[in-house]
């Protein structure tokens, strides 16, 4: 929902809750419905990877078994917009793919025809909301488990607590309503009456979030003649196209896969109402001819009634069944999955394949691209913008001032900005590799590093994140110190590099200078490392929390050494002879650490 | 000047091998020279620099220089060295 839309929202609801207090238990009955949808499909996501989809592939891998499945599992439950809902849920996690789900909700629209049965022949009725207390207390003791499968069970016992308790407040706000609704009173025939009375039955489902409350009503209704049959089948029909406004409201928290399973369920229920309507006729005759061979009286209203809902709805799949492929092309282009703004390469280009020095710079090239990008997320996740790097003293003062709690979602960053380009290099260098098997793969392969080094520094940049966005609200001064001393060391790395990057024309020997900053990696992780030491003998923070700050160290030291690592292949890359008596020249990691423990002195003044 | 010292510098400076070695002196020599450049530069540093941070930070730098150059001046000993087992 847009922010702007939540000012107007808000106020109407207050206003709403303030005049009628049925209203707002309406209101608060769809908001639990709501958030029991969010619980179930957070607990569905706890046995993804397993046993789930297993049972799901298995019995949902056609047609017919999905058609089944649905029919058993909402003969089973007495729910068809439980069925439904769940589906979504399923749907929206990725269990399902649409062409199952749409053969589920088929399914379920013929198993709940099965309650119409079960009420006018034995009067039974399954009243979920009774489940409802005792699933969120066995729901919320499982929840608090560290078991993932019992915390997931957890989660959808409470989301179906709060699905029935949800469909329990609204089913209260509207007793009033219900009370008033005397269907005696408006007995009509014809035409009229049929459309009119198709019309309550869809209001009447809508309000009571159930078609078997509604079928109740017109059974009972219907059993004391208060009700003419032609217009109980009309309820009936309506009764069927209200079910789908739950699972409407069911898909509302749900991703695009769930929209368009309640857009496929919504067509199908009023694809059959229609079907139903037109032929209302001819289904009375074969009703009869039915129940006469089945032995039911014919004045067996009731019977009747629930010959004719199972003869639609039966009729219903067996005219939409063999279109399912063509609705889920027609739902996914109704509902087409948004695709986030993703950055898209600049330099590849396929006819630079045939020439390898091109193709070994184009890749160069958008290397350095990506590599803008993946310091683009990491300053971001330190709070910090590229511009903030144009001054030295101002970094310090900025890190120590930046309150910004807002944590950068680095994993949409790396969607956006990481992966398409990533992708894209990755098969450039697959085609170039597979089209020259020449000079120019050396130089291929050390820029499938530079990918994979930056790639490392940003993932670690994610792990980091989280205990730095954490020691941000912490009161203990050391460890926010050191978490500081982190993200400067970091984003000063940053600087450094991209000030060799500038001055890179000028600078005599590029590659031998990097070594500096080779060093200075060292020195600082070895004091790091000494500073934690201290902080925890001197008992100035934990040594839980030490722990994770020599964790996150580690992160903060691969990070750094991963920028140069891609660094020193973007860069350095002009003079080639040169640059292999450079590498000649440079010292090795065993070199570097020798130097920096002669010298054993601070390199840089940390904040 | 004798006839075989001509003959091997002529055939020297036909070789492509040769001439590449040699390219590969010259380009080391002039590294060395700028380490040599840099190293002075960085030690006149250390003697002008007060705060005691900077200066062991110079000191590092100092000591990659110092030991960059050594691993340039042996690597010019053996190119030398393989020159005049080839000469």
């Amino acid at each position: 929902m847009p922010k702007t839309l939540l000012f107007v929202v808000v106020p109407l609801l207050s206003y709403g809750f303030w005049l009628s207090d049925e209203f707002k238990g309406i209101a608060a009955g769809i908001a639990i419905f709501i958030f029991g949808m969010l619980s179930l499909e957070q607990g569905f996501k706890a046995f993804t990877g397993g046993m789930l989809e297993r049972i799901l592939q298995k019995t949902t891998d056609t047609i017919w078994k999905s058609l089944s499945f649905g029919i058993v599992s909402t003969t089973l439950m007495q729910s068809s917009t439980l069925v439904s809902i769940i589906t979504i849920s399923f749907l929206s996690a990725g269990l399902l793919d649409l062409a199952a789900g749409i053969g589920i909700i088929f399914g379920a629209n013929l198993g709940s025809t099965t309650g119409a049965w079960l009420i006018a022949g034995l009067g039974l009725k399954v009243k979920i909301s009774t489940y409802a207390m005792p699933m969120l207390v066995f729901g919320v003791l499982c929840s608090f488990q560290n078991d993932k499968q019992l915390k997931g069970i957890g989660y959808i016992l409470t989301g179906l607590g709060f699905l029935f308790l949800g469909i329990h407040f609204m089913k209260e706000s509207f007793e009033t309503f219900e009370n008033t609704v005397k269907l005696a009173d408006y007995a009509m025939p014809g035409l009229k009456g049929l459309l009119i009375y198709t019309l309550i039955g869809i209001i009447a489902t809508m309000i009571m979030q159930s078609s078997h409350a509604t079928l109740v009503l017109i059974i009972t209704a219907l059993s004391v003649h208060q009700i003419t049959y032609d217009n109980a089948l009309a309820l009936a029909i309506g009764s069927n196209i209200g079910t789908t406004f739950t699972a409407i409201i069911g898909s509302l928290s749900a991703n695009v896969q769930g929209k368009r399973l309640a857009g496929a369920h919504l067509l199908f229920n009023l694809l059959t109402g229609i079907i139903a309507l037109i032929f209302i006729r001819e289904f009375i005759i074969a009703v009869d001819r039915i129940d006469a061979a089945l032995g039911i009286a014919v004045t067996d209203n009731t019977l009747k009634l629930a010959t004719f809902h199972s003869l639609f709805n039966l009729v219903g799949v067996a005219v939409m069944l063999p279109f399912v492929n063509h609705l889920v092309a027609l739902l996914e282009k109704i509902f087409a999955e948004k695709r986030p703004n993703l950055f898209r390469p600049k330099y590849l280009n396929p006819s630079a394949i045939g020439f390898p020095e091109t193709a070994a710079e184009s890749v160069r090239l958008e290397t350095i691209h990506l590599y803008d990008h993946g310091i683009h997320i990491i300053l971001h996740a330190f709070g910090l913008r590229k511009r903030s790097l144009s001054d030295q003293s101002d970094l310090k003062q900025l890190i120590k001032q930046n309150n910004d709690l807002v944590e950068y979602d680095i994993d949409a960053g790396y969607e956006k900005r990481i992966k398409g380009i990533y992708s894209a290099i990755i098969a450039f260098i697959g085609q170039a590799n597979s089209a020259w098997e020449m000079k120019q793969s050396p130089n291929l392969a050390l820029l499938r590093d530079a990918n994979r080094t930056l790639v490392e520094a940003i993932k670690d940049t994610k792990h980091l994140q989280k205990n730095w966005a954490r020691s941000r609200t912490s009161k203990n001064q050391a460890t926010i110190d050191e978490y500081k001393k982190i993200a400067y060391q970091i984003v000063s790395l940053i600087q450094q590099i991209e000030q060799f990057r500038r001055e890179i024309a000028e600078n005599e020997l590029p590659l031998l200078s990097l070594d500096v900053l080779k060093a200075m990696i060292e020195d600082e992780d070895m004091r790091m490392n000494r500073s934690i030491d201290t902080l925890i003998r001197e008992r100035k923070i934990t040594p839980e929390t030490g722990s994770s700050l020599i964790n996150d160290s580690t992160y903060m030291y691969n990070i750094k050494k991963n920028l140069i690592k891609t660094a020193e292949t973007l860069f350095v890359n002009d003079n080639i002879n040169a640059i292999y008596i450079e590498q000649q020249l440079a010292l090795n990691e065993v070199e570097i650490k020798e130097v920096v423990q002669a010298v054993d002195a601070p390199i840089t003044d940390n904040p | 000047m004798n006839k075989e010292k001509l003959l091997h510098k002529l055939q020297a400076f036909f070789d492509p091998a040769q001439k590449r070695k040699k390219r590969h002196r010259e380009e080391l020599k002039k590294i060395l020279k700028s380490l040599k450049k840099k190293e002075r530069k960085i030690s006149d540093k250390i003697e002008q620099a007060d705060d005691e941070c900077l200066k062991k930070l110079y000191q590092t730098e100092l000591e990659i220089i110092r030991l960059q150059r050594k691993k340039g001046i042996d690597v010019l000993q053996q190119l030398r060295e393989n020159k005049d087992s080839t000469d």
